[in-house]
C-alpha cells in the first residue's frame, strides 16, 4: 500500500477517537481534516518502519491541545457543552447508562480523558501511549490508574469514595 | 528486574498499575498468573478490576465502531511543488469514501449491521452496557423470577425460561427487556458468579433458521450466539471463549435447541 493510502485507513479509529475526545462533531471532523493533511504533507517526517497509527494520533493531539489553549471558554460541564448533543448511543440502550459515562467522561481532565480514549476504546498499546503522549511509560501506567479510579469514582461504583488500598501482597516461599 | 534466579523474591507488587496492565493486557504471561492468583484472594483488587473491565466495556459502546463507510474527503490546500502528489492523494480519498461528499460533511452514522450478526451484535452492546451496571442492572430480579419469565414471555409472545447455570457457578441475577429491532423486543437474563464476573443471555425473535453456533468479538467480549425455533440466542461474557462454549452448549439443549450440529 501506498503511504496515503495507509494514512486513509487510519482515518476511521482518528475520527472516533477525536469525537470522544472534543464530545464535539463538527470540532471533531476538524481535526481528523487538518490532522490528514498535515500528515500527507509532511508525509516525508515519518520514518517508515516506525509507527503509523502512533504518528497519527500524536498529529491530531497536539492539533487538538493547541486549539484547546485557544478555546478554554469551552467548559465541558457547561448546560450547553457540544458532547449534550451528540448523536445518542446506540439504540439497544437505553440511554441512562451511557449518558451516565458519557457525562463522567467529560467531567475528567483532559489528560485523564485523553489516555482512558486511547487505551481503553481506541486501544493502542502502552508503548504507543507513551509515544503519543510523549511520557514514559511509567506515567502511562499510573495516569490510567487514576482516571479509572476517578471515573469509578463518578460513577458511583466505588463504595469507599476513596482510592481503592490495595495491599501489597508478598509470596512468602 | 530480569534476574530470573531470584524470581521469588523480586516479584513486583500488585499496585494499581499492575491491575490495570492485567486489565488491558499488557502483562507477560508470568505475571498474568501473579495476579489472577492475586484476584482470587483481594476482594477489592478484584472488584476494582471488573470496575475497570466494566469501564471500558462501556466506554467502547460509547464510542461505537471506528466508522470505515464515512471516511472523510480530505481537502488538500496545495502548495505548487506537490500538486500532483496531492491530487493523486485526494483520488485516493475519493475513491476511498466511495462517494465524492462535501469537505466536512461527514453523515452521522448510527451503526446498522444487516445480516445474520445482527441480533448479536446488539446482545454484545447490551453486555458491554447493562455487565458493568452496579445499582440498575436488571429491571427485575431474580427473587421474583416466576414474575420475570413469565413478563419477559409475555412480552416476546414465546414461553421463556432463564436456563441455571449453577453449576458453573453463575446465579441468575434478573433480566429486563429491551428495544430488540422491528421485528420485535428482546430479552435479556444476567447471571454472575462469586467474583462479579457477569454473563448475559439475550433471546429475541429470529426469521432465520441458522442453527449453527457462530461467535462474535469485540473489546474483550464474545458471544456466542445461535438460532433455535425462530429464537435468536446469545450468550455474551469476558470469559475464556472454551468456557463460554461449555455453557453455551448447556443453554442451547436446555431450551430446545440442538448443540449437537456445532461440532
Amino acid at each position: 500500500m501506498t503511504f496515503e493510502a495507509d494514512v486513509i485507513a487510519g482515518l476511521p479509529p482518528l475520527r472516533r477517537y477525536a469525537r470522544a475526545l472534543t464530545g464535539d462533531a463538527a470540532w471533531a471532523d476538524d481535526l481528523v481534516q487538518d490532522t490528514a493533511e498535515r500528515a500527507l504533507v509532511r508525509a516525508s517526517a515519518f520514518r517508515q518502519g516506525t509507527n503509523l497509527r502512533a504518528w497519527l494520533f500524536t498529529i491530531l493531539r497536539n492539533l487538538y491541545i493547541d486549539q484547546y489553549r485557544a478555546r478554554r471558554e469551552i467548559a465541558f460541564d457547561d448546560e450547553t457543552a457540544p458532547w449534550r448533543t451528540m448523536e445518542a448511543p446506540p439504540r439497544e440502550v437505553d440511554g441512562l447508562v451511557l449518558r451516565d459515562v458519557q457525562r463522567a467522561l467529560y467531567h475528567l481532565p483532559l489528560e485523564q480523558r485523553e489516555i482512558l480514549l486511547l487505551v481503553g476504546v481506541e486501544e493502542i498499546s502502552y508503548q504507543e501511549a507513551a509515544t503519543v503522549l510523549d511520557v514514559p511509560i511509567g506515567t502511562v501506567m499510573s495516569r490510567l490508574s487514576r482516571a479509572r479510579e476517578h471515573m469509578r469514582m463518578l460513577l458511583g461504583d466505588e463504595p469507599s469514595q476513596k482510592p481503592t488500598p490495595l495491599k501489597v501482597v508478598r509470596k512468602t516461599p | 528486574m530480569n534476574d530470573a534466579p531470584n524470581d521469588r523474591k523480586q516479584k513486583p507488587p500488585i499496585d494499581a498499575a499492575m491491575l490495570g496492565a492485567y486489565v488491558d493486557g499488557e502483562l507477560p504471561e508470568s505475571q498474568r498468573a501473579a495476579v489472577q492468583a492475586h484476584l482470587e484472594q483481594d476482594a477489592g483488587a478484584s472488584a476494582c478490576v471488573s470496575a475497570w473491565r466494566a469501564q471500558k466495556a462501556a466506554l467502547q459502546a460509547l464510542c461505537g465502531p471506528a466508522d470505515k463507510a464515512s471516511a472523510p474527503v480530505i481537502v488538500l490546500r496545495p502548495r505548487a511543488s506537490r500538486l500532483r502528489r496531492f491530487a493523486l492523494a485526494a483520488c485516493w480519498l475519493l475513491t476511498a469514501s466511495g462517494v465524492g461528499l462535501l469537505t466536512g460533511a461527514l453523515s452521522s452514522h448510527i451503526g446498522t449491521t444487516a445480516g445474520p450478526a445482527a441480533f448479536a451484535h446488539r446482545a454484545d452492546i447490551a453486555y458491554a452496557v447493562y455487565a458493568p451496571e452496579a445499582r440498575h442492572p436488571v429491571e427485575v430480579a431474580s427473587s421474583e423470577e416466576p414474575h420475570l419469565v413469565a413478563w419477559l414471555s409475555k412480552r416476546l409472545d414465546r414461553r421463556l425460561s432463564a436456563p441455571s447455570l449453577q453449576e458453573y457457578g453463575y446465579r441468575l441475577v434478573g433480566g429486563r427487556l429491551l428495544p430488540g429491532d422491528d421485528k420485535g423486543p428482546a430479552a435479556l437474563f444476567m447471571y454472575e458468579d462469586r467474583m462479579g464476573t457477569r454473563l448475559t443471555l439475550y433471546i429475541t425473535r429470529a426469521s432465520s433458521n441458522d442453527s449453527t453456533v457462530r461467535l462474535l468479538r469485540a473489546g474483550g467480549r464474545s458471544t456466542l450466539y445461535w438460532v433455535a425455533n425462530r429464537t435468536g440466542y446469545a450468550l455474551s461474557g469476558a470469559i475464556p471463549e472454551p468456557k463460554l462454549r461449555a455453557i453455551a452448549v448447556d443453554v442451547c439443549s436446555e431450551l430446545g435447541g440442538k448443540p449437537q450440529a456445532w461440532q
